[in-house]
């Protein structure tokens, strides 16, 4: 190095491809090696927070589709466990392997997105377009059961909104008995790709200890090679019941991230078959009226159903008292609401802990005395979406 | 692991049922390095991964654990014993000072910045206080209690003066705040009048 040299301070984003959204970077580098990497973010945020607190429960749902909006059906599940643990009631066993299937879809959902976009960071185009061709797949089961293909407001406290249509536990059955094969294909591209290889062995390695130190949960955690799944070690609704396996890495590089996600997948491919299997008959919402809204046909001929339902969408239902932590395991990371109550019904006070806000928190820990060219590298293993970390 | 070893910090209950099972202590808040660095340490509990901190404001509460204006949340998770904790701490409104913990978890950092941003409470010693959510220029705590929805202030691009402007909040139509609590029972007063007469 020349005796005249200065570290140059390079702005990141807020709007770059490889940003992943509206993420500001400062980026002090020491020729090309990074010396600090701090996160300004906010750039997205919309007081969701805020706003939960003056709507009801049921108005509130729909913001959780917005937090992380590629794995919009888990967060609604924390909600949901969070107002259900509140009100003393548990789902029926129907909804409670609807919830576990499609929080397992949502899954899928939410890798086949971070994988390429993490791939295409690093060069690969391919993937990015298989996966997309899958992921409208994927979606059409949201919209057939929610009527939306993201935003789908569909676990509510007490089970889930609908039952599922006719035959769409066949055709989950079949699409997702032969999905496997399409993580193979993936697989062929990237696994054993020499530059995907070159660019993410190695880099960004997260050791046992400082992610446990750092907070970190989900696939970081478990690729720096923790042991450690809220549905194994905290099991929410049927997770109890259904045979799985918990990926762990070794390294805890990108690489192994990738590997993580990946095998993630299959797993949840797992879930869901069994969970078509073992779905029993029977109700998927609480029949209790002062909580859930009447069915429709009920309505037409029943004055106490009508009052049910006029109470429920204008003052909807009191949550008694209390604090509540319930957390899930997303697709990123452990997703929990702190839920105050205090007797009205709307909530005094909820508190969202994203993964992503965690995981961003450890990016210049992770980017130190790598070369900046491995800095998209690292974000996207993070797998970091704005919506959750600015709220 | 027993609830007598937590006891042992804790100065007070929290009256407040706390569901999920969580186990839960009040501290003193000058008291909440010690604590966490000994949750930490102690070979019994191990709580070694900080899982969130918050605030929840009590202006507006009618609960009886509401003995001061804020209550901060902490809440760890051990990975070991597979348990949770929640440690709460008061905070009055005339000094918003505690002491941060970014020593003992270094994770603390993002979420001390965000109860700043948000509520004003003030940590000491924190490395780098500055707000995080809310732009860099703002003013207030939108999440307090008193901070009204729709905020103060508004921004615009200015295509005459090609740049970014702050206005006061002008909305385009009323705000709406329906009460909407017991739609039946908002003639309570008018019958209350018609029964005195």
């Amino acid at each position: 190095m020349s005796e005249n040299f200065k570290p140059v301070t390079l702005n990141f984003g807020p709007q770059h491809p490889a940003a992943h959204g509206v993420l500001r970077l400062l980026v002090q580098l020491e020729g090309e090696v990074v010396n600090k990497a701090e996160p300004h973010i906010g750039l997205l945020h919309r007081g969701t927070e805020k706003l939960i607190e003056q709507k009801t429960y049921t108005q509130a749902i729909p913001y959780f589709d917005r937090l992380d909006y590629v794995s919009p059906m888990c967060q609604e599940h924390a909600f949901a466990l969070a107002v259900e643990n509140l009100l003393n009631i548990e789902a029926p066993k129907r909804a409670q392997y609807i919830r576990v299937m499609f929080a397992e879809v949502t899954r899928i959902l939410n890798h086949l997105l971070n994988i390429p976009a993490f791939a295409m960071d690093i060069g690969a185009a391919t993937p990015m377009l298989w996966a997309f061709e899958e992921r409208e797949k994927m979606l059409e089961f949201h919209e057939a059961v929610s009527g939306a293909r993201f935003h789908a407001a569909y676990f509510r406290p007490g089970g889930v909104h609908q039952d599922l249509p006719e035959n769409l536990l066949e055709k989950m059955k079949n699409y997702f008995s032969n999905f496997p094969k399409f993580i193979d294909t993936l697989e062929e591209l990237l696994t054993e790709n020499r530059i995907f290889k070159q660019r993410s062995v190695d880099i960004g390695i997260l050791k046992k200890d400082d992610a446990i130190r750092l907070s970190c949960s989900g696939p970081v955690l478990r690729a720096s090679g923790v042991a450690w799944d809220l549905r194994k070690s905290q099991p929410y609704d049927v997770y109890s019941d259904i045979d799985f396996d918990i990926p762990v890495g070794k390294t805890g590089d990108t690489y192994d991230r990738y590997l993580v996600r990946m095998e993630e997948m299959r797993e949840s491919v797992k879930i869901i078959l069994q969970c078509i299997d073992n779905i029993p008959q029977g109700p998927v919402m609480v029949e209790n009226n002062k909580i859930t809204p009447p069915k429709r046909s009920e309505m037409k001929n029943s004055m106490e159903a009508i009052i049910h339902h006029f109470k429920l969408f204008t003052e909807g239902y009191r949550v008694p008292e209390g604090i509540t932590y319930k957390s899930v395991e997303a697709p990123k990371g452990e997703f929990g609401v702190v839920l105050v109550a205090d007797g009205s019904s709307k909530p005094y006070r909820c508190k969202l802990r994203a993964p992503g806000f965690v995981h961003l928190q450890a990016l210049h820990f992770l980017s130190k005395g790598h070369q900046l060219a491995d800095l998209p590298s690292i974000l996207g293993s993070l797998d970091i979406v704005f919506g959750e970390v600015d709220r | 692991m027993s609830p007598n070893i937590l006891q042992k910090y804790s100065t007070g209950s929290f009256h407040f049922p706390i569901k999920a099972g969580i186990e839960n202590i009040l501290v003193n808040k000058d008291s909440i390095l010690d604590v966490t660095q000994k949750i930490k340490e102690d070979e019994d509990l191990l709580y070694d991964q900080l899982i969130d901190i918050t605030v929840t404001d009590n202006m507006l509460s009618k609960s009886s654990y509401a003995q001061e204006r804020f209550t901060l949340i902490y809440s760890f998770l051990s990975l070991k014993f597979n348990k949770r904790l929640f440690i709460f701490a008061n905070i009055s409104e005339d000094n918003l000072n505690i002491n941060s913990i970014t020593q003992i978890f270094e994770s603390a950092d993002w979420f001390e910045r965000e109860c700043y941003d948000l509520f004003g409470i003030n940590f000491i010693n924190h490395p780098n206080l500055q707000r995080i959510m809310n732009d860099y220029t703002f003013q207030g705590h939108p999440l307090r209690k008193d901070f009204p929805l729709t905020g103060y202030e508004e921004v615009r691009y200015d295509e005459n003066i090609k740049k970014v402007v702050y206005e006061p909040v002008t909305l385009k139509q009323e705000f709406r705040d329906f009460d909407n609590e017991s739609p039946w029972e908002g003639m309570k007063e008018t019958i209350k009048e018609e029964l005195g007469k």
